[in-house]
């Protein structure tokens, strides 16, 4: 357990985690406010694309549906975050040598890095707590900006399922962060790891436009499709995809997420550990 | 030798002895008395052999000078012996211990430095011990203020790293390394960037653990620091040891009297000295300054004196010393560096002097 709470000490003190932190809401934020405050400038446009951006933005910010809306929002952004926070604290495990340090000591390198992992899951859990109740109360404000009624609010059923549904956008966004962490590891570097992880992401938006039934099973996609009701979703790039069932998506959010923990604790236990 | 004894090590500063240092246990027992040992020890990157049967025996309580070129393969061994990366073949005992694969508990008593020292920069030095300790065997916390002092870093502990000079990471390395209170201490270029007086101090710290039965075992390519430190030496080239014993039996089989006479008497000289030494040990260092050296038994020098007088050559100087780089320029193949052409070979050296290191030789000048 010391070597968890080592862990979660390191990310408190870490800038990156904070910065990390602070994009994410000040964008959920901007979008959100922006949203609120151009929705009745769009009516004024009096052209059709005005009428669906409305329709867009009304469907975003009313409650209780503004619920769903706001965790795939926070869950979506959230998950390329994560892939990038994650890749940068594997990755400088490795540049920085720290992690040479704790094997010299004798420290099993397999459980080193599964509870780093482990501590960046907390403080992500932590992370979307946050960052959906400030989505929550931004959609709020920028509901009564664009004079949509926000009396859905208290439903019940919704606010009953929404521990559920956050542990659910937990676990995507940990599968994403899980795939940063091993490309990092993979790459035993920061940037690389940030990068390569950057790519996947929108390597994987674009794909879904040729692709779409094999994209549908790949990390960002499962990871979305997971908190998707209906039929279609979110794709990494936010555009509409063809995506699996709810449930079967969460499956293979853990065999993402799990086929990645596999990867970082064989090439972590294997590594030569140079330089 | 300027090594303490006793149970505190001088502070890294240069402040002093401390009186908190590294608290004592009993020294390590090993199979055969052995801390370390390595047998047919060998490495491969890709075609390049870096360790090529390497049999390394560290005795226990004692300072290990493991010398050799770049490239010899001192780094990679430092690698095997921490877990870092694993041999293609052979065996290593950590305090008599067989250490494989797996067996990373062993390293529970062992601190060890390798290559630079590595820490989270945004975290202070307290908090980069605090949360190394963390990991590996336990370390009471009062442990890492006792370091902190040991290095003489307690006025910056609290300052991020990455605002510490080279030196100043260096000793929160040595510090790093001493967490576990271990029973073998591996450091690799221990005193790199460090100033003359820390350098006086970690020697004047690793002594003081030797003398509490602990082992340490230092790579170096500073040969100076390494002769007045170590009690046993090691030397490698190409992956192999090619000697390995006590330093002051090695050096004893070394010796060099340097004499200078006038430039236009060398050869006169040559022909008179050659009795002392096979031709091949007795050397023109500086023809233009008359310097030739003899390869003896340092307490012959009063001989060679009297010899060249009664041959009515008359030396302008005369020193004797034992030198460790002659001796690792010679196991090793190696060329001695021009610079310290026409310099005395046995008392310092170029790198001893840059680096505020001590004298390399023990000699006598005349």
């Amino acid at each position: 357990m010391r070597l968890f709470f080592s862990g979660i000490r390191k990310l408190y003190r870490r800038p990156a985690t904070f910065v990390t932190f602070g994009l994410l809401v000040g964008l959920i934020v901007l979008i959100l406010i922006l949203a609120g405050a151009t929705a009745n400038s769009t009516v004024g446009n009096g052209n059709g694309g005005g009428q669906s951006s409305r329709a867009a933005i009304k469907d975003l910010l009313t409650f209780p549906g503004a619920y769903d809306r706001m965790l795939s929002v926070v869950v979506s952004i959230g998950g390329l975050f994560g892939m990038v926070y994650g890749a940068a604290i594997a990755g400088s495990e490795w540049s920085w040598g720290t992690l040479k340090s704790a094997v010299a000591r004798g420290e099993s390198r397999v459980r080193y890095m599964l509870l780093t992992y482990a501590s960046i899951g907390l403080l992500i859990a932590i992370g979307i707590v946050v960052a959906f109740v400030v989505a929550l109360v931004t959609a709020v404000i920028s509901a009564n900006l664009a004079g949509i009624s926000t009396s859905g609010l208290n439903d019940a059923s919704t606010l009953s399922d929404l521990p559920e549904r956050l542990l659910k956008g937990w676990v995507a966004v940990m599968e994403e962060t899980a795939l940063g962490f091993a490309i990092a590891t993979l790459a035993r570097s920061q940037l690389a790891g940030i990068g390569a992880g950057i790519a996947f992401y929108f390597g994987e938006s674009f794909a879904s436009l040729l692709l779409p039934n094999i994209v549908k099973f790949m990390p960002f996609s499962v990871a979305n499709a997971a908190l998707s009701s209906g039929s279609s979703g979110l794709g990494s790039g936010g555009q509409a995809i063809a995506a699996l069932p709810a449930d079967q998506a969460l499956v293979l959010v853990f065999v993402w997420l799990i086929g990645c923990l596999v990867v970082v604790s064989l090439f972590a236990d294997r590594a030569e550990i140079t330089g | 030798m300027s090594g303490t004894s006793g149970t505190s090590g001088a502070r890294m500063d240069g402040a002093g002895v401390s009186g908190t240092g590294v608290s004592g246990t009993s020294g390590a027992r090993g199979t055969d008395g052995l801390a370390l040992a390595t047998r047919g020890l060998s490495k491969s990157y890709g075609s390049r052999r870096a360790l090529n049967g390497l049999d390394l025996s560290v005795p226990t309580g004692v300072v290990y000078g493991f010398l050799g070129p770049n490239g010899a393969g001192k780094t990679t061994t430092m690698r095997v012996l921490t877990g870092l990366i694993h041999a293609d073949g052979g065996t290593v005992e950590v305090l008599g211990k067989p250490f494989r694969r797996g067996d990373r508990h062993r390293l529970f008593e062992v601190g060890a430095l390798v290559e630079s020292p590595t820490f989270y920069p945004y975290l202070s030095a307290r908090a980069n011990l605090r949360e190394l300790a963390a990991s590996g065997a336990h370390v009471p916390s009062k442990r890492i203020e006792e370091l902190l002092d040991l290095v003489g870093l307690c006025d910056r502990a609290s300052d991020k790293v990455q605002g510490y000079s080279m030196g100043m990471k260096q000793r929160l390395g040595i510090a790093a390394a001493l967490l576990s209170d271990p029973k073998l201490l591996l450091l690799d270029e221990p005193a790199n960037g460090l100033d003359p007086a820390g350098i006086v101090a970690m020697r004047d710290t690793l002594r003081a653990l030797a003398s509490q039965g602990k082992t340490v075992f230092v790579s170096s390519h500073l040969l100076a620091e390494i002769q007045v430190m170590a009690d046993v030496v090691g030397i490698i080239a190409a992956g192999k040891l090619v000697r390995e014993g006590q330093l002051k039996e090695l050096l004893s089989m070394q010796g060099v009297v340097k004499v200078r006479v006038r430039p236009n008497l060398v050869d006169g000289a040559i022909a008179t000295l050659a009795p002392f030494a096979r031709a091949e040990r007795l050397t023109e260092t500086d023809r233009e300054e008359g310097w030739l050296s003899v390869h003896l038994a340092t307490d012959r020098a009063e001989q060679v004196n009297q010899t060249l007088a009664g041959a009515g050559i008359y030396a302008s100087g005369l020193e004797s010393g034992t030198d460790l780089e002659m001796l690792f320029l010679e196991l090793t193949g190696g060329q001695r560096p021009s610079s310290s052409e026409g310099e005395f070979v046995g008392l310092g050296s170029p790198n001893g002097a840059e680096d505020g290191g001590a004298p390399a030789g023990k000699g006598t000048a005349a």
